[in-house]
């Protein structure tokens, strides 16, 4: 994938830390270009100026002295003296006695004698000025030679570079703290940059959780970006992806509410006529009579799916609301099994939770344990006894503290489940073991499914397992997170407080928009 | 003459089978297939009990559920196809005192108008009368006074009211008042008992929202104090 092999300087880094720093990069080479430039233009001018500087002077101090040499009273200490120079002066003359050059000079490190060979061949040789830059024991040199007229000689002078040199070095913390500046200006353009490229990321992240809240309505404003023909497009494009799927979303919804309505009339309808049948059971023949019971028995296992139906797909439709509210657990699960069991079956509660309040949707809570009970009086003759206990999920990572539960627990003493089956039982449409055979008044095998949506929606979960003691039979367990119930804070909305904006707020959701 | 309930339905099957069902119970039902003709045949003649379907074509079975409050104290049982709180909520708030979600068991309504016919004003007698501060109960009576002004109770407010009133400072769950006001032998919706009583509070309380007589017990219930 062309993704993959694209070039990514300082990967792992932040998008934005990434953006800084290839401007500060940037604006780095291009200051340290232009400062090695204009650091090797400034030495070569400065050169040249002091070259030009140096020749004017010697070509004169040449006219002088060529005045004065050869007079025998004259030393080179008061010839030199008299000149107007910066340089080291020396002068070569031809003696006929000895048939060589004889040189004068002050000082001699950079007298005469220590020229470049080339310099004084071209001076006297071929009698022309010259000017030479030459390195002497590291010392850069500048010497310029100008033959003196009517001798057979030279005029030389040697002039140290090395304040050129200073004044350059002396410019390099200038230089350099250009250099340092021209890279934070870059950082921050980059900075700033990236601050506007990655505003409109930040929009569609923000806009994307509220969508991902519910708030389907919640959208880019196109307007902000309409006139930037990069981003315009791709705004337009999210706008148009989100209201798609409300669209969609809506257009579920309102199928689902109106196929609840289909559905639940002729069931009202059914329901009664099926009851007025039953009231005059006895004047029908039997053949009759064993028809109604048929159809009796089969429409309460009908009406019963289309509502578990109707309700699993409320989940699937993201249309459900929890309504939380106090719940004083155990008295709760105490007063539940009491009213939805015909038998009675104990309540063995850890003592530490009586009287613990915690916030949960309580019909989905009884719904459940209903569930549990029900599948229990199926399955296994009955529940034997439901616990309520205090647990702390273990955490993967480390020392946290877990998090704080409750575990209602409803035992039977069945069969139990099979380890196999133990996750399988709780999708849809399966019963276990016995999945496809339809014994009579077996359910339909959405209630665990159910169970565990309900469980889901509040933070918890469901499962079964083996009973702890060994016996044969199996726990079934609803795990809720303990929220303590605190002092109603902002947002937090008890059933006896609903007021009447709130209604207004809560939106039929549900079944949408049937009429 | 027995019992008459008024059936409030436009979806002439269901109407048909429900009075079919209902009259089985010794009872006479008299129909209305829309909101107008509704609040027309209960000026006519006022029933027992009112059965109201919420999605009417015209006037809506709120409105409706209103209309009848406003001018009786009639029980009204509101049906509904929708099980999600603004319904139900809705329909309790527009003066109904009980609600069914279709499709519902004909035994069920059945019980559900019985427990509304039993819900009277009448007591045991020999019942004192109370005093919670300004609020007073007379019983016999089946009269309720605010700074000696008398207060309009439905019946189900009424019983609400005199069951908190039987153990004053005792903590009535919302599932024993379903049970004793409702007649509801399971576990009941406790929207209801929570609209019933924000319902009574708006009249027997100066201030509703800060309840002195009845008061929300977290986690709990409801208590009746002076």
């Amino acid at each position: 994938m062309a993704g993959q092999s694209r070039f990514r300087p300082f990967a792992g880094a932040g998008l934005r830390a990434r953006i800084t720093m290839t401007f500060g990069m940037g604006a780095l080479l291009v200051s340290l270009l232009l400062v090695g430039t204009t650091a090797v233009l400034i030495r070569r001018n400065l050169l040249d100026q002091r070259e030009q500087v140096v020749a004017e002077r010697v070509s004169v101090n040449a006219g002088l002295v060529a005045d004065k040499i050869g007079r025998p009273e004259v030393d080179a200490q008061t010839l030199f003296g008299s000149l107007a120079t910066a340089g080291k002066p020396s002068v070569l003359v031809w003696d006929t006695d000895s048939g060589e050059y004889l040189p004068f000079s002050v000082d001699t490190r950079l007298g005469a004698t220590s020229l470049p060979k080339a310099l004084t061949r071209r001076v006297l040789r071929e009698r022309r000025s010259s000017v030479m830059r030459y390195e002497q024991r590291g010392e850069v040199l500048l010497a310029v030679g100008v033959p003196i007229s009517g001798q057979d000689g030279g005029y030389f002078e040697v002039n140290q570079l090395a304040d050129i040199d200073r004044s350059l070095s002396n410019l390099t913390i200038p230089l350099f703290a250009a250099v340092a500046i021209t890279t934070g200006i870059g950082a921050a353009l980059g900075w700033y940059a990236s601050k506007r490229v990655l505003r409109p990321l930040a929009d569609i992240s923000e806009v994307a959780t509220d969508i991902a809240e519910g708030r389907l309505d919640a959208r880019l404003a196109y307007s902000e970006w309409a006139d930037d023909p990069d981003l315009a497009p791709i705004v337009a494009s999210f706008n148009g992806m989100v209201s798609e799927m409300q669209a969609r979303i809506d257009r579920d919804a309102r199928f689902a509410s109106d196929v609840s309505h289909e559905l639940r009339s002729p069931l009202t309808t059914f329901n009664a006529s099926v009851e007025v049948l039953r009231n005059a059971r006895d004047d029908l023949p039997e053949r009759a009579q064993l028809a109604l019971d048929l159809l009796g028995s089969d429409l309460e296992r009908f009406t019963q799916l289309v509502e578990d139906l109707l309700e699993i797909s409320r989940f699937d439709a993201g249309a459900v609301r929890l309504e939380i509210d106090d719940v004083a657990i155990v008295e709760t699960v105490r007063m539940a099994v009491h009213t939805l069991s015909p038998t009675p079956i104990p309540v063995e509660a850890d003592p530490e939770l009586e009287g613990l309040i915690i916030l949960c949707d309580k019909r989905r809570l009884v719904r459940v344990l209903a569930n549990f009970l029900d599948n229990a009086a199926k399955y296994a003759d009955g529940a034997t006894r439901v616990l309520v206990e205090h647990a702390t999920t273990a955490h993967d990572d480390g020392d946290e503290p877990g998090e704080r539960t409750v575990r209602i627990i409803v035992e039977d003493a069945g069969p139990g489940v099979v380890e196999a089956e133990r996750e399988k039982i709780f999708d849809r449409f399966n019963r276990g073991g016995q999945g496809g055979s339809r014994g009579r008044d077996l359910g339909v095998g959405l209630g665990l499914a159910l169970a565990a949506e309900h469980a889901r929606l509040q933070g918890g979960s469901v499962w079964v397992e083996g009973r702890s003691d060994g016996a044969s039979g199996s726990w079934f367990v609803l795990e809720l997170p303990v929220v303590e119930a605190s002092e109603p804070s902002e947002g937090e909305v008890f059933l006896d407080e609903v007021t009447a904006e709130h209604m207004a707020l809560q939106i039929p959701a549900e079944e949408g928009t049937a009429s | 003459m027995g019992t008459r309930i008024l059936s409030v339905e436009d979806d002439e099957r269901i109407r048909t089978a429900v009075k079919l069902a209902l009259e089985d119970e010794g009872w006479t039902v008299e129909e209305a297939t829309d909101g107008e003709s509704a609040i027309a045949a209960w000026s006519r003649t006022p029933a027992d009990v009112v059965l109201i379907d919420i999605m009417l074509p015209g006037i809506d079975g709120f409105e409706v559920c209103r209309q009848i409050r406003r001018q009786s104290d009639v029980p009204i049982i509101m049906v509904t196809a929708r099980a999600d709180t603004h319904d139900v909520v809705a329909g309790l708030e527009a003066g109904a005192d009980d609600y069914l979600t279709k499709p519902f068991a004909p035994k069920e309504l059945s019980a559900r108008i019985r427990a509304l016919l039993r819900r009277t004003r009448s007591v045991e007698p020999g019942t004192p009368r109370m005093t919670f501060g300004d609020l007073e109960i007379i019983p016999q009576e089946g009269v309720v006074t605010m700074s000696g002004t008398d207060l309009h109770l439905t019946k189900t407010e009424f019983r609400l009211l005199i069951e908190l009133a039987s153990s004053p400072g005792r903590v009535f769950s919302r599932e024993a008042l379903l049970e004793r006001v409702w007649g509801h032998g399971y576990f009941g919706d406790g929207r209801l008992v929570d609209v019933h009583i924000r319902r009574l509070r708006t009249k027997v309380e100066q201030d509703p929202a800060n309840p002195r007589h009845v008061v929300t017990v977290r986690g709990l219930g409801y208590k009746l104090q002076q």
